[in-house]
């Protein structure tokens, strides 16, 4: 009996001790990210965002890989949000979309953030990227180059430009829309070849359509194809012609022969609605987060190893039309 | 019934080894194996929807097992079952949103449509294996790469729903396979799926047209001998086969996914041949198994969550079953010295 008197002090500074532990836990940022793609360029961008504010905001981070079963997503998503343990979850992915509002109206608790998309459910906050804004400075820059013709190195005269796509997806055509008015606007007289691979996870395909395009005169071809692009890429290599990398600096993959790349600025997003949530600011449910060319969610990136290649008014005049662009003068075609 | 309970025995070893194995991977993994393990029990059976859960996961396994089952009793190799329910899931859902009919009629019309693509999409490889002999387990697997892009083309190309995911516009209501619950898309699938395994097993066991069968998957050239017209039966059986693997299809279209769409059920035409091979090929058997992975799957849900493990290691463990069971029929094939060894897995 004594020794149970004994120990009801100790009883009650650990639980004391619980109590505060728990206080501190409430105060800490938890963050999920949901997704079947953490391995592939965007996905991988929103990793080192994530990473990023794991290391200087000191927040808890989780990745949750969907696998690619249908059946899988609901009961997936159920798992994340019953708990309501996360104070922001990032979705990305369209075949997420059905599982992903059924789960939304199910746990209001739970605050999920769509990356790459608008929907219409209005207790998500969307993040979306001016695709198209960029893609427009990646046609502007190829028509320009394909004008110029034999002019520039490794270039012919087939007065077109190509683009491989991945699965024919609004997100996808968006990409397509502002590559043809960018390319339309620089250089008029340049055709855009447009092609979808079907999917986005077969190199040999990518390589293979963009042999095709190479074959009809393009001789810059812009790949928005997720790993089926890569073979975009090697394609270029091989046949000693150019291509445009795509989400993440790509230039490295085939050095020489990806003239720029589009840049989806992932990690930027992910980083600042995550300091938004630690600051206190929050994320608005049902608000429509946009990264475009004004604020750098978007850029084109002209490759290092090709820039001395690509003349000097060319790039005045990406400038000038990135000016204009953010200006509000030029507005560019979206499609959702 | 001492030899079943043997065989019995040395499968529940070899699924034991199998995770001890596994154990030792997500040890290397820097996981707690039982937290892992206490994770996917919590996740398979943590709560009714997780209950649930485990039975929706379980359905299509079971179906596409009693599939295999099917063919695997006259020694026959359907590994196109992946195929068959592409097909079959395609057809159920095109009837589903393009016909307006009413409630009952519709449901039924397009599970026989899922029944009927299942079949036609093996008949090919049924009519070459009795006709020409040609190995069904070849032609077969590759009508599977055919079927997923054939579906996916059709998705994309001629039925897309406005709107741009690659998926078909929703079936009609009076097509739903009913759901049991509100919280959970557990639905009928799951008894016909039960039905079908019981069935099966009655038609083997207590048939002479099941006897016919089981002769033949025991010594084809022995019941040829004994006036069973082998060419005529299996080219039946392996139609039954696909027409089981459509309806597996079927059952997931009308079901659970209400639609058609690229990716439309990836792998449970595997996941069924191996609950059919873990079960000894035997219909009854195949529940349990099919519960097994069925958990094994939804558990994984909650592990991937829950726990720094990622949920492929569940797919880690279902494989080293797989090595555990095949290298446990060999050693018995090879210590035994009748024929009884030689039934059915045979390529």
């Amino acid at each position: 009996m004594s020794s149970l008197f004994r120990r009801i002090p100790t009883l009650c500074g650990a639980f004391a001790l619980a109590l505060a532990s728990q206080a501190a836990a409430a105060k800490d940022v938890s963050i999920a990210a949901v997704s079947g793609y953490f391995a592939q360029g965007f996905g991988v961008s929103i990793v080192n965002g994530l990473k990023k504010a794991e290391k200087d905001l000191g927040v808890r981070v989780k990745l949750i890989d969907t696998g690619n079963r249908a059946l899988d997503y609901e009961e997936q998503f159920n798992n994340v949000a019953k708990e309501g343990s996360y104070d922001l979850v990032f979705v990305m992915g369209w075949e997420l979309v059905d599982a992903l509002q059924k789960t939304a109206a199910a746990y209001p608790n739970t605050h999920f953030v769509f990356i790459d998309g608008v929907l219409d459910s209005k207790s998500i906050s969307y993040a979306n990227f001016a695709q198209n804004q960029g893609s427009f400075l990646a046609g502007a820059l190829g028509a320009m180059l394909a004008e110029k013709g034999s002019a520039v190195e490794g270039f012919g005269n087939g007065k077109a430009i190509g683009f491989v796509g991945g699965r024919d997806l609004p997100v996808i055509r968006d990409f397509l829309a502002g590559y043809e008015q960018g390319a339309k606007a620089a250089a008029p007289d340049v055709r855009v070849d447009a092609v979808f691979a079907g999917t986005f996870d077969d190199p040999a395909k990518g390589s293979e359509l963009t042999q095709t395009l190479y074959g009809q005169g393009s001789d810059i071809v812009y790949n928005v194809a997720g790993p089926t692009g890569e073979g975009v890429l090697q394609a270029s290599a091989a046949a000693g012609k150019y291509s445009i990398g795509v989400d993440i600096d790509q230039c490295g993959v085939a050095p020489g022969h990806v003239a720029a790349s589009m840049l989806k600025h992932a990690d930027v997003a992910v980083y600042s609605l995550v300091k938004d949530v630690v600051d206190g600011r929050g994320v608005k449910p049902g608000g429509t987060y946009t990264y475009d060319l004004s604020t750098g969610g978007v850029e084109l990136l002209l490759c290092p190893q090709v820039s001395d290649k690509i003349p000097a008014d060319v790039k005045a005049k990406l400038e000038a039309f990135k000016a204009d662009i953010v200006s509000g003068k030029i507005s560019v075609a979206t499609v959702k | 019934m001492g030899q079943r309970l043997e065989a019995l025995s040395g499968q529940a070893l070899a699924i034991l080894f199998a995770l001890i194995l596994g154990a030792v991977v997500i040890v290397a993994v820097g996981e707690n194996p039982v937290r892992v393990l206490v994770t996917l029990l919590n996740g398979a059976f943590g709560s009714p929807e997780r209950i649930a859960g485990t039975l929706l996961q379980a359905t299509p396994i079971l179906v596409c097992g009693v599939a295999a089952c099917i063919s695997l009793r006259a020694g026959l190799f359907n590994i196109g079952i992946e195929g068959q329910l592409f097909m079959g899931g395609f057809a159920a859902a095109w009837v589903g949103f393009s016909f307006s009919l009413p409630p009952v009629i519709h449901l039924l019309a397009a599970m026989a449509f899922a029944v009927f693509a299942g079949v036609a999409w093996i008949a090919l490889p049924a009519f070459f294996r009795t006709r020409y002999n040609a190995n069904e387990v070849v032609s077969t697997i590759l009508g599977n790469y055919v079927a997923v892009l054939v579906t996916s083309y059709l998705t994309i190309n001629i039925f897309k729903r406005p709107g741009g995911l690659p998926e078909t516009p929703p079936i009609l209501p009076t097509a739903y396979l009913p759901e049991f619950f509100s919280f959970s898309r557990l639905n009928w699938g799951l008894f016909i799926g039960i039905a079908l395994a019981i069935g099966a097993q009655f038609v083997f066991q207590r048939t002479a047209r099941g006897y016919a069968i089981s002769e033949m998957g025991a010594n084809a050239k022995f019941a040829e001998y004994g006036g069973i017209d082998i060419r005529r039966q299996g080219f039946l059986i392996l139609l039954a086969s696909g027409a089981v693997g459509g309806l597996a299809g079927g059952i997931e279209a009308l079901g659970v996914h209400r639609r058609f769409m690229e990716g439309f059920a990836p792998g449970f035409g595997f996941d069924g041949v191996i609950a059919a091979l873990l079960a000894n090929g035997s219909p009854i058997g195949t529940i349990a198994t099919a519960l097994f992975f069925g958990a094994l799957r939804s558990g994984s849900l909650l592990l991937e969550v829950d726990t720094t493990a990622s949920r492929e290691i569940i797919t880690v463990i279902q494989a080293l079953i797989i090595l555990a069971v095949s290298a446990q029929i060999k050693l018995r094939r090879g210590a035994s010295d009748s024929m009884a060894g030689e039934r059915r897995w045979k390529f």
